[in-house]
């Protein structure tokens, strides 16, 4: 009963907000025109939730974010494994590193377009450029404070230096890479949807965009709200099982927390 | 160690005619360590386009890039769009600064604030703010506008919970003891909590710049009106490969210089602060 | 001294240098030192002597610039499994359960399933420790951990202990009763130990043998031979005559090297 008092009294303020929205229009405080009323884009989401227009848009968009980011997890852990473990490497692909990483990743969309025409294959590996160095940067920090003690102990009981990789320092960086899994994250949605926007024949992005510029405002809204529903329902999913795999982490209440 | 042990240790051995050229030698290998891994990818940009097994419509060459660069120079196609980028990038990132900070302190020291601004700053935080950008398109147009309120809008989420951060952390005892001697609550806030927040702050700013830039870019991108992103869709429409170069070689020169200058600036403006505490 | 047995370790001008912001630190200098087998050795210092460096090197982790270490005949190749480390801290993987930390080295070694169950259970009772199984480090006491670490150690068998101030963040009184278990441990199992510690009382209640290293470069200065009936109890031997005489000469001579360190 407490946890159902706090959730109310935490989320009343939005609720209050939301209620004011829908006043506003009714009342014409707000132009309909531009702003279209809270029961009307309900009307389009239950409008939209019997066609396969959206369902479509969301898988397709879902899939490339997701794809993206799975690629971008992967090569991001072995590349910041690399470079963490490795002096050469880190000196190769330092730099490459920190000169790509305030790149908007949006840019090289034109790029790809021009090399693999509108599809899958420019978005998902827009996504993937995108996720790959915060997942990176995340790795490399995290395997650099894994303590020297824990290595050493490890190859004293016996460990292969593979073995050292996988065994020891990969989850002892498991809190910083999962940090950075969780930015890349945000990253995927950002870039599956700019990338839309700019160039798709399908996706939720571009969906979004056909709403606006034919006037279904109330659409456009539903399509939006639906993708930030799906976008936030992954971030906290995501803490979920960081949160699970690390239970046996010090620092992992703090990771629950942050951000709510 | 003590500190007497520290004056009599000897002087390590310098091979160079004093300290100063030496610190300079060392900052300049640095410096060329660094640039000799983007060295090689140009080198092997250049190999790949000259071995003629890419159409120069899908790579140009280095130096063809080069070349455009200093035709669209000459047109007025740079520094004027660059401007309006960093122009846009900038004034949202003011806004959100301000917005940001004032939301972060009130959250801190009000519990109606708190109750106001929690809810949204946990959705608004993780969601992808460039799903707003055809609202924003409709409420502002395709101007300057919608673009410096898209960039507010994503720069301001980190801000608040950065400064509310700040200034929850701030001791307690801090503020009982001003308490005690009579100070008001604007006075508080000026005077103990603000300065005592500044520094989670400025870590905030730090890592609001490069976003602002990266949303003001792919605002542009996704909503056209001009601008180094603008720009950049336009020369990509044409066909004009080597253009759609010039302005991702620009995004990533911008991004770098801000970076070095922030960093320049961490190091005059904070100088008792350790690397990791900004 | 123990020239009765061959010695089990041989180190023979060991020197280690460390190269910090451009100049060379010498950390250890020429150190001459032979354990023999089951013997229990400590080496206390001042803070920043090398101890530790000697006994990674040992380990297998460092290498020594010169010199030469040899045990049992050979040389050093990295670490190894007839070496068993225990560190000050952190040394327990806090991802692993107590069960799985004391089974990690078993794993490696390939042990099969039924007879590592056995021996996990074994340890686990000579530690103390049942019920606490299915625990992570961070619910543990620091006396739980450290006595975990050592079980981890203890269950490769290795015939050589190598512990690197192995009760340093222990409070006092915790600290003396992992000593009692220590001790206790050693004598069951015969084990050769190398141990470090800055705590004159502690190397001279457990060690045969207590070594002192002077200040950087570190260099072996004094080695007592400590010869103290230890069947008897802690609180008998603590407060007779011989255990004070000997600590006083230890306690002297660190002291005197701590006073040259900080000069």
């Amino acid at each position: 009963m407490l946890g159902l008092r706090a959730f109310v009294l935490r989320w009343s303020s939005l609720a209050l907000l939301v209620a004011a929205w829908e006043l506003a229009v009714v009342t014409r405080v707000a132009d309909p025109q531009f702003v279209p009323a809270l029961h009307d884009v309900a009307r389009a989401l239950l409008d939209l939730a019997f066609e396969k227009d959206l369902w479509e848009g969301l898988a397709v968009s879902t899939m490339r974010a997701l794809v993206g980011l799975a690629l971008g997890t992967a090569g991001g852990v072995l590349i910041g494994t690399l470079m963490a473990t490795s002096a050469r490497a880190n000196a190769f692909l330092g730099p490459l590193v920190a000169t790509t990483y305030s790149l908007p990743k949006a840019s090289l969309v034109p790029l790809f377009l021009l090399w693999f025409g509108v599809g899958n294959t420019t978005n998902i590996l827009t996504v993937f450029l995108a996720t790959l160095l915060p997942v990176v940067v995340g790795t490399y920090q995290g395997v650099k404070s894994v303590p020297q003690v824990l290595v050493w102990s490890a190859r004293a009981l016996g460990t292969s230096p593979l073995a050292i990789v996988l065994r020891v320092q990969i989850p002892g960086a498991l809190l910083p890479i999962l940090t950075g899994v969780r930015v890349a994250l945000g990253f995927s949605w950002v870039l599956t949807l700019s990338a839309e926007m700019i160039a798709a024949k399908t996706g939720i992005g571009k969906l979004i965009f056909v709403y606006g510029e034919s006037g279904a405002y109330a659409y456009m809204f539903a399509g939006i709200g639906m993708i930030l529903a799906v976008a936030y329902a992954a971030d906290r999913l995501l803490v979920a099982i960081t949160a699970r795999l690390l239970h046996w982490n010090d620092g992992i209440a703090a990771h629950r927390e942050g951000t709510a | 160690m003590t500190p007497q042990a520290v004056k009599s240790a000897p002087m390590p051995p310098s091979p160079w005619r004093n300290g100063i050229s030496q610190a300079m030698c060392e900052a300049l290998v640095r410096i060329l360590r660094f640039l000799l891994p983007l060295a090689l990818v140009v080198a092997g940009w250049a190999m790949l386009s000259a071995s003629g097994l890419v159409r120069p419509i899908f790579l140009p060459s280095p130096l063809e890039v080069a070349r455009q660069l200093a035709v669209l120079q000459e047109e007025g196609e740079i520094l004027g769009p660059l401007w309006t980028s960093i122009y846009r990038a900038f004034a949202g990132l003011v806004l959100a600064v301000v917005v940001g900070v004032l939301a972060g302190l009130a959250m801190a020291r009000s519990r109606l604030a708190y109750w106001g601004l929690d809810p949204l700053v946990a959705l608004g935080f993780p969601a992808p703010k460039i799903a707003f950008m055809p609202i924003f398109i409709l409420w502002f147009g395709i101007e300057d506008l919608s673009k410096i309120l898209l960039v507010a809008f994503t720069c301001v989420f980190p801000l608040i919970v950065a400064t509310w951060q700040g200034a929850i952390a701030v001791p307690r005892n801090f503020i009982w003891s001003a308490r005690a001697m009579g100070t008001s609550e604007p006075q508080l806030l000026r005077k103990v909590i603000f300065p005592g927040t500044l520094v989670t702050i400025m870590s905030g700013i730090r890592v609001a710049v490069p976003v602002a830039l990266i949303t003001a870019f792919t605002a542009e991108m996704v909503a056209g009106g001009g601008g180094l992103g603008g720009q950049l869709m336009y020369a990509q429409r044409m066909l004009q490969t080597p253009t759609v170069f010039v302005y991702i070689v620009l995004m990533l020169l911008t991004g770098v210089v801000f970076d070095q200058v922030l960093l320049a600036l961490r190091h005059r403006l904070v100088p008792w602060l350790a690397e990791d505490e900004l | 001294m123990q020239g009765v047995k061959a010695p089990l370790i041989r180190i023979a001008g060991v020197s280690k240098h460390y190269r910090s912001r451009g100049s060379r630190v010498t950390a250890l200098a020429q150190v001459d030192l032979d354990i023999a087998r089951g013997e229990f050795v400590s080496i206390v210092g001042p803070s920043g002597c090398g101890k530790s460096t000697l006994l990674y090197i040992l380990g297998g982790f460092l290498r020594a610039d010169e010199g030469a270490i040899e045990i049992r005949g050979r040389g050093i190749e990295g670490p190894g499994i007839d070496r068993g480390v225990v560190f000050q801290e952190y040394a327990l993987f806090p991802w692993l359960t107590v069960e799985q930390n004391i089974a990690y080295g078993l794993v490696n070694a390939g042990m099969e399933r039924r007879q590592r169950d056995e021996t996990v259970r074994h340890y686990v009772s000579l530690i103390g420790l049942q019920g606490f199984e299915q625990r992570y480090p961070r619910e543990l006491s620091g006396g739980m951990r450290q006595r975990v670490a050592i079980a981890r150690t203890l269950a490769c068998e290795p015939d050589i202990l190598l512990l690197d101030e192995p009760l340093g963040a222990l409070d006092a009184l915790t600290r003396e009763t992992m000593q009692d278990e220590l001790l206790r441990l050693w004598q069951g199992t015969g084990k050769t130990v190398l141990m470090v510690t800055h705590d004159v009382n502690e190397a001279v209640f457990l060690s045969q043998r207590v070594v002192v290293m002077s200040k950087r470069p570190g260099r072996i200065v004094d080695n007592f031979a400590i010869d103290l009936d230890r069947s008897r109890p802690r609180e008998e031997l603590m407060v007779s005559d011989a255990y004070n005489e000997m600590r006083n000469r230890v306690w002297l001579a660190v002291r005197r090297e701590a006073m040259a360190a900080a000069a």
